[in-house]
């Protein structure tokens, strides 16, 4: 068992990364003839699709194309539904995050999530950084491991002078880059990001949107978005989910927008269907 | 269909980057007839009607920008939009050379009679004329046939520039000039030089024709072999 693989299990987290040009095909999260059922209803239908590491992946599609629901398969949120199934492989470093000795919480240290509207606990923006370190017993230097994570989510010059504060108090912008504060404190790998700027004003997007740019440097991201225009700046890879939950379309961003392959998905990103 | 607006709005776009064609061609048909038969008043017809050209071609690049802006298209519709912002440009050129032929003609006997001026002006406004066609009707394999006209086109120019210039050269090693004749030398020498800008500005229209086809084609099927 590879030292990825156990990480899932146990509470270890890799401490080892590599730039975002360092390597640029190695795959991180990768699934095969995936489908995934809300009872008798298919939501995602045979997909396959390889997630590159340390680039920024969009994933777009009309309203209930499934998107959300790969999204959220990839560290486990739908196991909180009971009637969610999820069938095929899904795979994070070659182990499928649906194996039986897989720890979903050990899987979501390592895989992130930011979702579409602001959630900061009703605490101090300290302890809201902070909050999943203490949990996972982190006993290192605390003070420093918050501002980093600030830093990260470019939001410590705006904060550093007011850690105390409520992160209630910050406008929703702020609190957008809180929770990705929170989200890239315990260092995981991969981020998800659900619709993360669809709540915000286009300035607060804005800032979202270079910050998922320059988090590419060190982590995966995976972003659902609505946005289309949003998906083809911010992105290196473009997955187009159309209806039936199939994937019908990943590839290069730069090549969906200018020169998709599936004329389905020409008729979508054109804004002829959907 | 979503978006019929904006659907709309592209289909003009198409529509009106035609009619810009058909009147520059137009106007180049003029403009060869001006140049074979020496017509002044024809010529200044054309080099007038070059505003309206102008006017029209900045009317259609503003239109290109404000759809960028508004209503960021993507893929063949991102396609359609610049290569039409760039085949108008190639229209502009075109009616811009036609201008210069226009007034090449001289009064008397119009072009050089070593150079076919209208066989060579109807094989390049045809070139035109086809890739316009291929551009409105998307059709590929109309633009690689615009391209292989090119090459003839090339062809004849050379051959008629030289025949020119070798006739030129001919008389003046065969003849002595007196002071009264070094003014009829002259004469030609101008003869000559505007038989050659004539050859030169009809093979810059295939050129034009030439850029339309290759912007077209990658439009159509994002083949870039005819750019370059």
């Amino acid at each position: 068992m590879s030292t990825s693989e156990e990480s899932l299990i146990t509470t270890e987290v890799s401490s080892e990364r590599t730039g975002r040009s360092d390597r640029p095909d190695a795959t991180v999260l990768a699934a095969r003839d995936l489908d995934v059922y809300y009872g008798d209803d298919r939501a995602l239908a045979s997909v396959d699709v390889e997630i590159p590491e340390h680039k920024v992946t969009a994933i777009i599609g009309p309203s209930g194309c499934g998107k959300s629901t790969f999204l959220r398969c990839i560290n486990r949120m739908n196991d909180q539904i009971a009637v969610c199934r999820v069938d095929g492989d899904l795979s994070f470093h070659g182990k499928n995050v649906y194996d039986d000795d897989v720890d979903p919480v050990a899987l979501r240290r390592r895989v992130g999530m930011v979702f579409q509207k602001p959630n900061p606990f009703p605490k101090s923006i300290y302890d809201n950084v902070a909050y999943g370190l203490k949990i996972q017993g982190f006993d290192g230097d605390m003070d420093a491991r918050v501002e980093e994570a600030l830093r990260g989510a470019a939001l410590w010059g705006e904060v550093k002078d007011q850690l105390d504060s409520s992160g209630l108090d910050l406008s929703g912008g702020q609190q957008q880059r809180l929770c990705i504060a929170r989200a890239i404190a315990p260092d995981p790998e991969v981020i998800l990001m659900d619709e993360p700027t669809s709540a915000l004003d286009p300035v607060a997007a804005s800032k979202i949107e270079d910050l998922i740019d320059e988090l590419a440097e060190q982590y995966t991201v995976v972003i659902v978005t609505h946005n289309m225009q949003q998906a083809a700046r911010i992105s290196d890879k473009t997955a187009v989910f159309l209806t039936g939950g199939k994937l019908v379309e990943f590839d290069d961003t730069a090549k969906v927008f200018e020169n998709p392959d599936e004329p389905r998905v020409e008729e979508y990103i054109t804004g002829k269907f959907g | 269909m979503p978006r019929e607006e904006f659907q709309r709005q592209l289909d003009t776009l198409r529509d009106d980057v035609v009619a810009m064609g058909d009147l520059v061609l137009t106007r180049y048909d003029e403009a060869i007839e001006a140049a074979a038969t020496g017509d002044a008043g024809r010529a200044n017809r054309v080099i007038e009607g070059d505003a309206d050209v102008n006017e029209r071609y900045l009317e259609l690049e503003e239109r290109c920008t404000q759809i960028i802006a508004l209503q960021q298209p993507v893929a063949g519709d991102l396609r359609l939009v610049t290569a039409s912002f760039k085949i108008i440009t190639d229209l502009e050129r075109i009616a811009d050379l036609a201008t210069n032929l226009a007034s090449y003609g001289r009064p008397d006997s119009g072009i050089h009679p070593d150079v076919d001026v209208r066989d060579l002006a109807g094989d390049a406004g045809e070139m035109v004329s086809m890739a316009l066609a291929a551009y409105e009707d998307e059709d590929p394999e109309a633009c690689f046939i615009v391209a292989d006209q090119d090459d003839a086109l090339d062809e004849r120019c050379e051959r008629a520039s030289k025949r020119v210039v070798r006739g030129l050269l001919d008389r003046q090693a065969a003849e002595t000039h007196s002071v009264d004749e070094s003014d009829a030398f002259a004469a030609e020498l101008d003869e000559v030089s505007r038989a050659l800008l004539t050859v030169r500005d009809l093979e810059r229209v295939g050129d034009h024709a030439v850029n339309i086809a290759a912007r077209t084609l990658y439009m159509i099927e994002t083949d870039d072999a005819l750019l370059y």
